[in-house]
This record gives C-alpha cells, structure tokens and sequence, in this order.
C-alpha cells in the first residue's frame, strides 16, 4: 500500500506557493489514499478532521514562512509528522514562483516534484502514539567532518538545524525544537561529568539559559538558540553525562522545546553554511 | 584571540559584560578563577582589587560568572535590550546604514 497522508496544506490564495500547497494536496489525493484537512473549515470545527489526523500521518504544506498550516495544526494540537515549506522547495529547486496567482509550468513542476518526493521516501511515518515528543528528531543525521590535530569534528548538515553563535544547535520542525550543544563544545570542555538541566515547563526566551554542563577543566551555560516552553529534557544525561561526548547531536540532545516565535528567533542563528566556518575558527584559535 | 564578531556586529558594539557591585563584592574572587576567557583582572595591592579588564573577551548572552557569586555582586545588562540592539545594526547594515 502507498503511503497516505491527513494533508493539511495552507492553501493560501494570495500567493502562488499557497496554491502550489493546494495542488500538492490535490495531487496526492488522487495518488494515494490520503485524505484533505479543509484549513478554513478546521478553524471553525475541530470535530470533522480530529478523527483523520489521528488516523493518518499528518503532513502540513506551508506556503510561506509564515507557515500559516503549521499554526493551525499547533494551535489544534496535532503532532506534525512531515511538514514543507513550498518557499523553501521552490528555492531549493531554483524555481521562481511568481507574482501570478497561477501555477505556470514551473510551479507545476514543482508540483510534480514534490509530490515524487514524498511518495519515494521510503521511511514510514509512525502515527503518533506516544504523544508529540521526540518523535519529530530525524532517525539518522548526516555530517560534515574536519579535522583538527587528533580531534576529528562533526556537525549536521540536515535541514532543520539552526545555530547561535553561543555553540547550541536547535534542530526545527514545526512548532517543535530539540536543543543541544555541538561538537566544539564537547570537545573542548573534555570529559563532561555533570548536566544540570533546566526545569520542564520553564518558560525561555531566546538566548537565556537551558542549564549548564560542566567538566574538569570548566562549566558551559547552554545559551538557548530559540525561546518557547520546555517540554522535556534528556533525563539520561543526568545520570550519563558522558553521551554528550560521545555524540551530542543524537544521544547527546539537551532538551525540548515548544517554540513561541521561531520566525523571529531565526534572525539571530544561522544554518549549517553559516555557523561552520565559525566553528572551525573557534576550534583553530582553541588552545587545549 | 578571542571573538571579534557577534552574528556579524563586531563585538566592540555590543556592550555585553559583567558589572561589579563594589558594596558587595567581598573578593572571593571565584568570578576570575571561574571564568576562561580573561574577563576580569585581579590586582594584588590595589582597590578596587577585581576589575573588569577585558570586557570585549567576555561571551555575548553568558552569565555564568554571576551564578558563581556568592554575594551576588555581578550583574549584567538587559539581555532583551542587547538582543534588539544587535538585531537593528544587523538591519541597519543589511540596509545599507
């Protein structure tokens, strides 16, 4: 059996990416067994589509950054399983979507692409079972390495990874982040002996502190790349701080978060791109 | 060498670094031994005896050297207020300003 989806797409009629989302929407329904969350309709009944997102993996479509179907599901309280940003697809793709409300053979492509995507993933989405945490964290990351003396060091490429120039990672999706310090931060504490975290349910704001780790040689405050509401903390660091050394990107994560404005948060962090070359000057001007 | 930049402002711009309360620091000097930047300085023989020597070194957004002060004698500034600051010069600059 195909996969099948609760789509729920933005379907923005003001711009064109709304209208691809549409189309996507459209187009997998008649490819697959998915079914269509109306967003108009959801705002005003929450009884019609409630049934459907438990039932189905739910993949929200945004058009824009204001990620308008990401809201609403976060607003509903869905549990995202799969989200696109047609934007970002668009930009990824080096498509330009126009001003014409439309789609010109270039969104359709677009269209088409996207939709082949999805159904070629060959991951199958769980439904949710055990609530909305952990289960948006990508099941393997690919990395980027470089080497300094004996020290080999890593860090994500994968989308969804945002960095504050503090050496914290925030992995995003939806309304969603996961927090942790990078490899920099590991490596250069050494063997790190004590976590203390922060209390689930604190209310951060972007760049106030997650707690601290700390190791022989010194205490690192873990500097909050995003605010929101903590939803949860990794308890085995308590009692097995040494997972921060051996992969901090995975094992290693600090904590959860229930994000209040990524899109302002996100002026101050960079991607990959950006936050790498900063951390080989960090390493390379790093006397052990 | 420490950072020269902070998200593109250089860090001479941003005012981010500890303030001594002089009427409650009791020089303990538990900020300076903990702190592995250079911050502060300690001057034997001279009062103030602790000072802030390099403010430039300390690490935008950390507060970790107040939580070590017992008598709670360092401060640092609004948070918010240096967050909105460093965003207009980035805006500034990306407008050409």
């Amino acid at each position: 059996m195909d996969k099948s989806y609760a789509v729920l797409p933005c379907n923005g009629l003001d711009k064109c990416a709304g209208s691809v989302t549409r189309e996507i929407a459209l187009r997998l329904l008649k490819k697959t067994d998915s079914k269509i969350i109306c967003p108009v309709f959801f705002r005003v009944s929450d009884s019609r589509y409630g049934k459907l997102a438990q039932e189905k993996p739910l993949l929200v479509l945004d058009g824009c950054a204001t990620r308008c179907a990401s809201k609403l599901a976060a607003e509903k309280g869905l549990k995202i399983d799969e989200r696109i940003n047609v934007s970002d697809m668009a930009k990824e793709e080096n498509i330009a979507l126009g001003l014409d409300l439309t789609l010109n053979a270039e969104a359709q492509t677009l269209v088409e692409r996207t939709v082949a995507g999805l159904l070629s993933s060959s991951e199958t989405v769980a439904v949710d079972q055990e609530g909305a945490a952990h289960a948006f964290f990508p099941a393997c990351l690919s990395y980027e390495t470089f080497q300094k003396d004996k020290f080999i060091f890593r860090l994500p490429v994968d989308e969804g990874f945002y960095f504050n120039e503090n050496d914290v990672w925030a992995y995003v999706s939806g309304t969603h982040a996961r927090i942790g310090v990078t490899d920099f931060v590991q490596k250069s504490l050494s063997d790190i002996m004590f976590f203390t975290p922060t209390a689930v349910g604190a209310e951060i704001e972007q760049f106030d502190d997650l707690g601290t780790v700390e190791s022989g040689k010194a205490v690192f405050e873990i500097i909050s790349p995003v605010s929101g509401i903590v939803t949860s903390i990794n308890e085995k660091l308590i009692d097995a701080p040494e997972m921060l050394n051996q992969n901090p990107y995975e094992q290693g994560w600090i904590a959860e978060i229930e994000l209040s404005d990524f899109a302002e948060d996100r002026n101050l962090l960079h991607t990959f791109s950006g936050y790498l070359p900063i951390m080989k000057r960090k390493v390379t001007e790093f006397h052990v | 060498m420490s950072e020269t930049t902070f998200m593109g402002v250089t860090r001479d711009r941003i005012d981010w670094s500890p303030r001594i309360d002089y009427d409650k620091c009791n020089d303990c000097m538990e900020c300076d031994e903990f702190c592995p930047h250079d911050v502060f300085e300690v001057r034997e023989d001279q009062s103030p005896k602790l000072i802030v020597k390099n403010p430039e070194n300390c690490v935008v957004f950390c507060r970790a050297c107040a939580k070590t002060c017992g008598p709670d004698a360092i401060t640092f500034p609004n948070k918010n207020e240096t967050t909105a600051y460093i965003k207009q010069i980035r805006k500034g600059e990306a407008a050409g300003g």
